[in-house]
């Protein structure tokens, strides 16, 4: 196919005008809920309140409830964690490192995914929390002066997690938030009600689209840009030392800070994937989130799972180069040990399935898509699943060897996390726009001052 | 200066005196009455004088009300603060109240002991009994006690949890219409009295375990001089009759001797657990070890021919699979053997016996045959062959007659002999009570603290029998299967709660004292018997107290020849635990050969499969079943836990279709019982094993329904013994049963698991010969010295450490169950062992190499090993586990927040974790009665729910060695303390002490030079050495 590689491609198709543009995106939060919306809340609010009720038995009775146990101290409660943490990578990758590097096709996705983004991090926040045995301590965890003179360990992964997270969450709340200021002055100045008014008054803290706004307000966002690009690596970097840093064979490698935030950005871009599709549909952003961008997110996906798969032969290659016995029988072990099928589904799901991607037909089919990156969601549950309860369950000791079975309590947190994610994004959907509206206009047609031509615009 | 200040007030005050008079005259209309109008001159000096005397007058407080303005105030606050503090949910709800007359002998914070006697068995060790403000907390061997040497079994360390047992009966009960009601225990020694005044020709039955004390047999003695009709049967269902009787018609004495196991050089085993199971196991395994000693490279040989793979099966050097069931044509074949060597000759014609023929049908080795056969010949006199209770009588007569003809005489303990206060009813006499019983001749039957219901023979049919007889009376702690049978259920004293005494050898007498007033309404059994006798209200707390002196006074002291006047005696034998007597031992006869008449010569012919029922690991016959701790203890060899099984060889159990926790049915004699299969590596072929002391079905609310009642198939007749059936019918039964192994199970001889201790570095073993060739091996082929990043921390002056022998350990589990009773480990049920969530400090790991036919056998004790440089602790990230100066790995309970990570990263697997509030969780918070707080070590935290813990190297017991030391001024040595696990070890395997002092005895295990570390590579710096384990095989095998 020839492509006219002269002609910059249009982002928003379908020729809408600006006002087009902008009634497109506050439709949701102009109409009322229908039933199919309730109904998907109904659907996650349940899954909620499931996982609700089980950690409040969790808490009452305690991890006992889990499947925990020696030698697998860490079960699903640190699997659900950095999965999740994996899926808030793609918002941050997608508005701080896609915007430095001028990929304007990144505003149509861009607002979602950092709502995604935040929405991971406070479900991945929680489970630390909620793993531990005594949670009513957990401000342990941060260095406060306190009377006893205590202090927290800085040698420990899981204080470095404690400040990378809240940092995380913090700089994408705020990176979110300044982008949302001209959408929130557009809002208030499209509403007729009284109330909505006064909150997006006092979010939009006084914008008035004025061109110093305007000025101050780019520099801020490439600041923020700035400062949260280093943050997408480094979460997951530290995330990763909570395993690197131990002596256990599976565990102990360096390897895993590239590894983790090369997964971490699969997985990522795989929800957005998944929840992008729909949102599309169902509220009618077809012009806005074009197959482009879908195309565009599957080949990231297409790219990082195969830097996932070198990923994982190096693992291989290094425990058999290494010499050492033990790293050499948990890798065999992964493979053929009683957690084989794990290990299995996750190779097939992040390596294997992904290179359909090469077919230009299937990156740009929507149930392919949907069938690929759903497994690709699946594949990296189960990846931080195999290093975290296989590495665990046969270590050094054949004495203490053991195995880990999920209770539905497990399960129930799991789907309660789900619950708490769906919940927020569809709440979201309702509540902000979902495309920024001022960064959508800048990059429809027309929008760029142009002397050349090339867009039939002129 | 004073006088002139003085002066100057004076000329001030007179200064205003005038000033006041000008005023008046200035200004008269100011005026406050007539008489100031008037200027009434009395008026005028008494205002001038206002303070004058009677115008005021200083309080007195005579006078004065009581209520003083200050305690007015002081009630007004401390009414508000009752006010307050009366209206609030006030937290703590308990009393701690100082002594306000200190007992003398009684110290707040230090441990008191008392020497007594363990009555858990018919061993009757000595113990010392430690208290803490009165209240017994743990149990240890007593060191004078020439026996026990300051060991004793698990069963009696963990005893003491017996004693707190919430399920322990707290009242009389008497059967009202099949059920039991409470009721005093006035009215009951009437109700009895009555009974026995006219039970007329009818026979009193008293059924007891076996008797070791002297003055209770005393009791029993009077009680049927008193009730003529009344029969003691004294009964126990792992006992050592063969034996014994085999002796008899050897050598003619009535028991079989002690042996001097520290002076052989071979020990042969046939189908014998010494060191497992044998009633005299403790003095057994004490001078087993003394021969396996690396430090004076003392070692002897031992063999082992069994069926199944019993713990001193794993301790062999080298190890034969034999159905005990053939175990006589063994014997008769080594006879013969011996025989055509011309090392023995004997009247014994052997010739039908040959040992290739044995080797042909059970596919015995024929090397380690061979180097038995040279070994026998080699030391002559010096070997001791020894085989199991359970055999039939010509396997005892044959071995008796083999030791003779050797010369192993020698080995017979000449100084000393066991001795019974009463000997054991046969089985004969049990089956005339039964009959007796069924024809209506027996009006009463006293359970006298024994259990016959779960314990008889099944074809006694006991439990059915026993409702015909009129007064059925238990006397027992826990209500039992026979005191479900009962009309009165009278609750006895514990062990630790009575008086006794015992005497179980020559050459001593031991006493035992209470160390807690009885915790309920219960009596000592000796002293109901002793009310009865003296009619109605004759008792009182000391019955048996003063009935036990005056019987020391008349009949014990006056034949122990002593010349201390009686009372400093009888007090300084309290304090012992232990009076010396000089009673002859029975002399060893010599061997009757004649008796070789009862040696057939014919080839004795077994076919289908054999069952042994054998007495269990942790529960022995049954009695100790509601004891959580030892329920919990994984058997020492298949680390099965809450459970009995059927174990069976694979090659057996392919052959019949059965996997691990598949049920199986057993019939013989018509008797059946159906039992999970568990495939046990080393067992023989066509062979079953099963222990009892299972399937109880009344034995209170931890040992109720756990497992399977091997009694089922007990008989008193059939088998070759009670104990050993042979040709019984298996057969596969579908469904299944889930047995819990508190270790992971796995296929040892996988490609990728073989040998996996070894090539990792957890265990390392050698042979004798090796070491004696080159003492230095061990550490030959290590290639290079590890370094560490960082600088390791310095440790100039104390600094713990712990050695383990693994020559001495035998797996046993005696540190096990001190750890568990010193360190207030919750019992967590079996559901949580599944899980794998036991909350063992320390485990013993046992590990299998070679073929699952034949396996070598490794133990290894693993507790936290306090890595200088800990992998726990630089990712605890609230430093809830730090490093002491004294190299010690701590726990912090309180500022855990139980993030797990320090589990998942120490490369042991020796941190615990509360996942539940344990205590709470299981079996409706058994262990939450308040009874159950009274056990608990006051040193040590009672863990909470979501904290990690771990072995602490026994802290409490340094702090308290270190106060002793700050007390005398003095520093602290390492010799100074002892673990409890090191303190319970029979064999003296594990040591403690101080790594960096040079003086101490423990300088040289922690540097033996066949030391090394677990998992040395890591270079994580633990320091706990383990002393590789020599085989002593011959040095062409090795």
């Amino acid at each position: 196919m020839a492509v006219d590689y002269s002609v910059e491609p249009t982002l928003v198709k379908g020729r809408l005008s600006l006002a087009e543009i902008e009634e497109l995106v506050v439709a949701p939060l102009d109409s009322k809920p229908n039933k199919k919306y309730l109904i998907a809340l109904a659907v996650s609010v349940t899954a909620l309140l499931i996982g609700g009720a089980l950690l409040l038995l969790t808490f009452y009775y305690g991890i006992g409830l889990w499947g925990n146990n020696e030698p697998v101290g860490w079960g699903f409660g640190i699997v659900n964690f950095v999965f999740w943490i994996g899926i808030g990578h793609a918002g941050t990758l997608i508005s701080a490192i896609l915007f430095l590097l001028r990929q304007k096709w990144r505003t149509g996705i861009a607002r979602f995914a950092e709502a995604m983004t935040i929405f991971a991090v406070m479900c991945a926040g929680l489970f630390p929390i909620i793993h531990m045995g005594r949670p009513w301590l957990g401000g342990y965890l941060l260095p406060y002066p306190n009377q006893h003179g205590l202090w927290v360990n800085f040698n420990s992964p899981l204080v470095w997690d404690v400040f990378a997270v809240s940092t995380y969450l913090t700089v994408s709340l705020v990176f979110w938030y300044v982008g949302l200021i001209p959408d929130f002055a557009t809002l208030r100045d499209r509403t007729v009600s009284k109330i909505k008014k006064t909150i997006y008054s006092i979010f939009s803290l006084g914008w008035r689209h004025s061109n110093r706004h305007w000025q101050h307000y780019e520099k801020a966002y490439v600041i923020l840009a700035g400062f949260a690009t280093p943050l997408v690596l480094s979460v997951h970097t530290i995330v990763s030392f909570d395993f690197a840093v131990s002596v256990l064979p599976g565990w102990h490698t360096t390897i895993f800070p590239p590894y983790f935030v090369a997964g971490a950005i699969f997985s990522g871009f795989a929800m957005v994937v998944t929840v992008l599709v729909f949102v599309r549909k169902i509220f009618d952003l077809q012009n806005i989130i074009t197959m482009d961008h879908l195309e565009k997110m599957n080949k990231v996906i297409l790219a990082t799972s195969m830097m996932v798969g070198l990923a994982y032969g190096t693992e291989f290659f290094m425990a058999w180069y290494s010499g050492v016995s033990e790293e050499q029988f948990a890798f065999v072990n992964r493979m053929f040990g009683p957690y084989s099928w794990a290990y299995w589904i996750m190779v097939s799901c992040n390596v294997l399935f992904p290179q359909l991607f090469w077919v230009r037909k299937i990156r740009r089919s929507i149930p392919l898509m949907m069938m690929i990156v759903i497994f690709v969601n699946v594949g990296m549950w189960f990846e931080r699943f195999v290093i975290i309860v296989t590495s665990l369950h046969r270590d050094f000791l054949p004495s203490s060897w053991g195995m880990f079975i999920p209770t539905m309590y497990d399960a129930g947190i799991l789907l309660g996390s789900f619950g708490l994610f769906f919940t927020l994004v569809i709440l979201f959907t309702k509540s902000l726009p979902v495309v920024s509206i001022a960064e959508i206009k800048a990059v429809s047609d027309g929008a760029q001052p142009s002397h050349h031509g090339g867009n039939g615009y002129e | 200066m004073q006088s002139k200040e003085r002066k100057l007030e004076t000329s001030v005050s007179d200064k205003k005196e005038n000033i006041e008079d000008m005023k008046k005259e200035k200004d008269p209309n100011y005026w406050r009455s007539f008489e100031e109008l008037y200027a009434k001159k009395e008026f005028l000096a008494e205002k001038n004088n206002e303070f004058k005397d009677g115008t005021t007058t200083a309080p007195v407080l005579s006078e004065m009300s009581a209520f003083s303005r200050r305690k007015f105030l002081a009630l007004l606050g401390a009414s508000a603060a009752f006010a307050g503090t009366a209206c609030s949910d006030y937290y703590d709800k308990g009393e701690i109240v100082p002594y306000n007359k200190k007992p003398e002998e009684i110290t707040l914070g230090k441990a008191n002991y008392y020497a007594s006697v363990c009555n858990g068995c018919s061993s009757a060790c000595g113990v010392l009994i430690k208290t803490r403000e009165g209240r017994p907390i743990k149990v240890d061997g007593n060191p004078d006690h020439p026996v026990s040497k300051g060991k004793i079994c698990l069963q009696g360390q963990a005893s003491i949890m017996d004693l707190y047992d919430p399920d322990r009966l707290q009242s009389p009960l008497k059967k009202v219409q099949n059920r039991f009601e409470e009721t005093d225990w006035e009215s009951v020694d009437k109700q009895i009295g009555i009974a026995l005044s006219t039970i007329g020709e009818k026979e009193i039955a008293i059924i007891t375990n076996q008797l070791t004390s002297p003055t209770e047999n005393k009791v029993l003695d009077e009680f049927t001089t008193r009730n003529p009709t009344a029969k003691v049967y004294s009964y126990e269902q792992f006992n050592e009759t063969v034996r014994n009787s085999a002796w008899k018609k050897c050598c003619g004495t009535n028991t079989f001797p002690l042996l001097k196991w520290n002076e052989a050089k071979l020990i042969l085993s046939l189908d014998a657990d010494f060191l497992g199971t044998d009633p005299n196991r403790i003095e057994n395994t004490r001078l087993f070890a003394e021969s396996r000693d690396v430090m004076n490279k003392k070692f002897n040989r031992l063999y082992v021919v069994e069926g199944n793979l019993s713990l001193t099966g794993m301790n062999a050097d080298y190890r034969l699979r034999l159905r005990p069931d053939v175990q006589y044509n063994f014997v008769m074949s080594v006879i013969n053997e011996l025989q055509k060597r011309d090392v023995i000759s004997t009247n014994v014609d052997a010739s039908g016996y040959t040992l290739a023929k044995m080797v042909d049908e059970f596919g015995l080795s024929e090397k380690s045959l061979n180097y038995l056969l040279i070994d026998l010949k080699k030391n002559k006199g010096k070997t001791i062959i020894y085989a199991g209770d359970h055999l039939e009588e010509k396997v005892h007569i044959a071995v008796n007659l083999l030791n003779d003809a050797l010369g192993n005489t020698k080995l017979y303990d000449s100084q000393s002999t066991k001795v019974s206060v009463r000997f054991l009813s046969s089985l004969d006499d049990l089956k005339i009570l039964v009959s007796r019983i069924s024809s209506g001749k027996v009006g009463m039957v006293i359970h006298y603290g024994s259990n016959p219901a779960y314990n008889f023979p099944a074809d006694l049919n006991y439990s059915d029998v026993i409702k015909s007889v009129e007064n059925v009376i238990s006397l027992t702690e826990i209500i039992n299967e026979s005191a479900n049978l009962s009309s009165y259920i009278l609750p006895i004293n514990h062990t630790f709660e009575s008086w006794g005494d015992s005497k179980v050898r020559t050459g001593f007498y031991a006493l035992q004292q209470p160390v807690i007033a009885p915790l309920y309404n219960t009596r000592q059994k000796e002293s109901i018997l002793l009310a009865w006798m003296m009619g109605d209200k004759s008792f009182n707390e000391s019955l048996y107290h003063e009935y036990l002196i005056s019987n020391w006074k008349d009949n014990i002291y006056p034949t122990l020849n002593s010349n201390i006047e009686f009372k400093t005696y009888w007090y300084g034998v309290l304090h012992d635990g232990v009076a010396r007597s000089n009673d002859k031992p029975d002399e060893i006869g010599t061997f009757n050969y004649s008796v070789s008449g009862e040696l057939n010569s014919s080839n004795q012919t077994v076919s289908g499969i054999a069952v042994q029922i054998k007495e269990s690991y942790s529960l022995r016959d049954g009695r100790f079943a509601n004891n959580g701790w030892l329920q919990e203890s994984p058997h020492p060899v298949s680390k099965v836990t809450w459970d009995n099984y059927a174990a069976i060889s694979k090659t057996t159990a392919d052959k019949i279709g059965v996997e691990n926790n598949d049920l199986l049915e057993l019939k013989v004699n018509e008797k059946t019982l159906s039992i999970p299969a568990f495939v046990q590596p080393g067992l023989a072929n066509d062979f079953i094993l099963i222990e009892t002391g299972y399937g109880r079905t009344a034995a209170g609310s931890v040992g109720s329904d756990v497992g399977f009642n091997a009694n089922n198939l007990y008989t008193s007749t059939g088998g070759f013994t009670p104990w050993l059936y042979s040709d019984v019918n298996v057969n596969k039964l579908p469904g299944s049963y889930k047995l819990v192994v508190a270790q992971a199970i796995y296929d040892f001889t996988a490609n990728n698991k073989k040998d996996l201790p070894e090539k990792r570095g957890i265990i390392k073993e050698g042979t004798v010969d090796e070491y004696l060739k080159d003492s230095h091996f061990l550490h030959r082929n290590e290639k290079h010295h590890l370094e560490s990043v960082n600088p390791p921390i310095p440790y100039e002056g104390l600094k713990w450490g712990m050695s383990i022998d693994l020559n001495k350990c035998l797996g046993c589990s005696e540190c096990f169950i001190a750890c568990n009773v010193e360190n207030n480990i919750p019992i967590v049920g079996k559901d949580q062992v599944e899980v794998g969530r036991e909350m063992h400090w320390l485990r013993i790991d046992r590990y299998y190499s070679g073929t699952p036919e034949d396996p070598q056998v490794s133990t290894q004790p693993m507790l936290c090993q306090h890595c200088d440089q800990a992998p726990c602790e630089n990712v605890c990230p609230v430093v809830a586990t730090t490093h002491s100066p004294d190299g010690l790995n701590q726990m912090i309970y309180n500022r855990c927040v139980g993030t797990r990570y320090c589990s998942n990263n120490c490369p042991y697997k020796v941190r615990r974790f509360n996942f539940f509030n344990f205590r709470d969780h299981f079996n409706d918070a058994h262990q939450e009665s308040p009874v159950f707080a009274l056990l608990h070590n006051p040193e040590v935290t009672v863990r909470s729910r979501g904290v990690m813990e771990k072995c602490t190297f026994c802290i409490q017991r340094i702090m308290d060695a270190r106060s002793d030391a700050t007390k005398d001024g003095r520093e602290i040595k390492g010799s100074d303390v002892k673990t409890a696990c090191q303190e319970a070890c029979v064999t003296n395997a594990i040591q403690f002490g101080d790594i960096n002092n040079k003086q101490e005895e423990f300088y040289k295990y922690r540097n033996h030079e066949l030391g090394y570390y677990v998992l040395e590579h890591l270079n994580i710096r633990p320091n706990v050495t383990y002393i590789a384990k020599l085989k002593n095989i011959h040095p062409e095998d090795a």
